[in-house]
């Protein structure tokens, strides 16, 4: 998945922090997916709510760095990782 | 019900609900709504329901459908959403596609208008399965309450939440503390409110007879069945989002969502919650006995 097709979905979702991590309820039309809640670490969550419309991966890995101690190749995997994550819920649905 | 009345009061997990006819038409409830009547007509009710014997030309139009309720088997019900108001296709379950009522619901949540036609034996059913279960839904929206699609036994002191997919064993596991004395509060269906004292729990009248019940909660399971008995201690947003999971919801709408979770955020602050694997015998009430407290194995 692409940063921006993410941005362009996260108003699809309602967000509630939860100490440090996230619970993501997606706005449905359907009873069927009514069960499709996500929660995410603190590291999802920083990822999560630092996604805007003109952020880009390496602005990203940047902030990453910054905050969490690591590395930028640390941080470029955690992201991949994430983004490979949504998108395989988001294909779920 | 064999009396026919223009006006009836019910008592449903502490809210009160006024349903009342137009003109000389007269309705009437299923039985499983008998012990919830109530006499009080002098407090102001939550809810109003006005019921019509005729279902008028549909208002709302296909850009205006924003929720379907259906399984792989059936339709159960379509919401529209247009000037404020919720309108409600509810779909008959014997005959799969007909439309069995109509409702709108006004933008307060309070006022609900049901069009329905008599059926063959020239008798009226407004809250006939499953519009029912619905408005006692959208009476938990503006309150701290939700309903669960739940089984709960009651021993005296406090309630116990089993919740989880169809066939993981609510109804079972409930049976099993009955067994022991427990009071079923029911094993389908329960609303949880937050109230002064601590949440409490409620029943729903069901296509059965059952008294009105109302214990507090002490603790949600999150059940399945598993070749040995084991508990596991959940918190955080894994506990939340599992636990409301099993709410029942129509997630179109972002305020409902926040609502429900700010309901469940404080839930899960105050009552514990596990997953529990069960052997469906009676040795999941002691193993539930012995761990409870403690959460882990």
């Amino acid at each position: 998945m692409e940063i921006q097709s993410l941005y362009n979905l996260k108003s699809k979702f309602v967000a509630r922090e939860v100490g440090n991590e996230l619970i993501l309820v997606p706005l449905t039309g359907n009873v069927a997916q009514m069960s499709e809640m996500f929660t995410m670490n603190e590291t999802a969550k920083f990822i999560w709510e630092n996604i805007t419309e003109t952020t880009t991966l390496e602005e990203l890995e940047n902030s990453m760095t910054e905050t969490f101690d690591i590395d930028s190749e640390t941080a470029s995997r955690d992201i991949e990782n994430f983004l490979n994550h949504l998108e395989v819920m988001f294909l779920k649905k | 019900m064999e009396n026919q009345q223009n006006t009836i009061y019910l008592n449903i997990a502490g809210f009160s609900i006024m349903l009342y006819s137009n003109s000389n038409s007269n309705f009437e409830l299923e039985e499983g709504y008998e012990p919830f009547i109530s006499d009080k007509k002098t407090t102001e009710a939550d809810i109003t329901i006005r019921c019509f014997d005729d279902m008028p030309i549909w208002p709302f139009s296909q850009e205006e459908l924003v929720f379907e309720a259906e399984n792989e088997d059936q339709k159960f019900y379509s919401i529209f959403h247009a000037r404020n108001d919720l309108g409600f296709l509810i779909y008959d379950q014997q005959n799969p596609g007909k439309v069995q009522q109509m409702a709108v619901l006004d933008k307060s949540f309070t006022k609900w208008m049901i069009f329905s036609k008599p059926n063959s034996e020239n008798r009226l059913f407004p809250l006939k399965y499953p519009l029912g279960p619905i408005i006692m839904h959208y009476l938990t929206i503006n309150s701290d309450a939700v309903m669960m699609h739940a089984s709960c036994a009651f021993d005296g002191t406090q309630a116990r939440l089993f919740t989880g997919f169809s066939g993981n064993g609510k109804s079972t596991i409930s049976k099993l503390w009955s067994e022991v004395g427990n009071q079923i509060i029911n094993d389908d269906r329960i609303i949880i409110r937050k109230e002064k004292d601590g949440y409490f729990v409620y029943n729903t009248p069901m296509y059965y007879k059952d008294i009105s019940k109302r214990a507090p909660l002490g603790a949600i399971y999150l059940i399945r069945h598993s070749p040995e008995n084991i508990l596991n201690k959940l918190s955080g947003a894994l506990a939340i989002s599992k636990v409301m999971a099993f709410c029942i919801q129509n997630n179109f709408e972002k305020q409902f969502i926040q609502s429900r979770l700010n309901f469940f955020s404080d839930l899960c602050m105050h009552i514990p919650v596990c997953e529990l694997g069960f052997v469906p015998d009676e040795s999941v009430v002691n193993y539930v006995l012995a761990h409870e407290k403690g959460g882990d194995k």
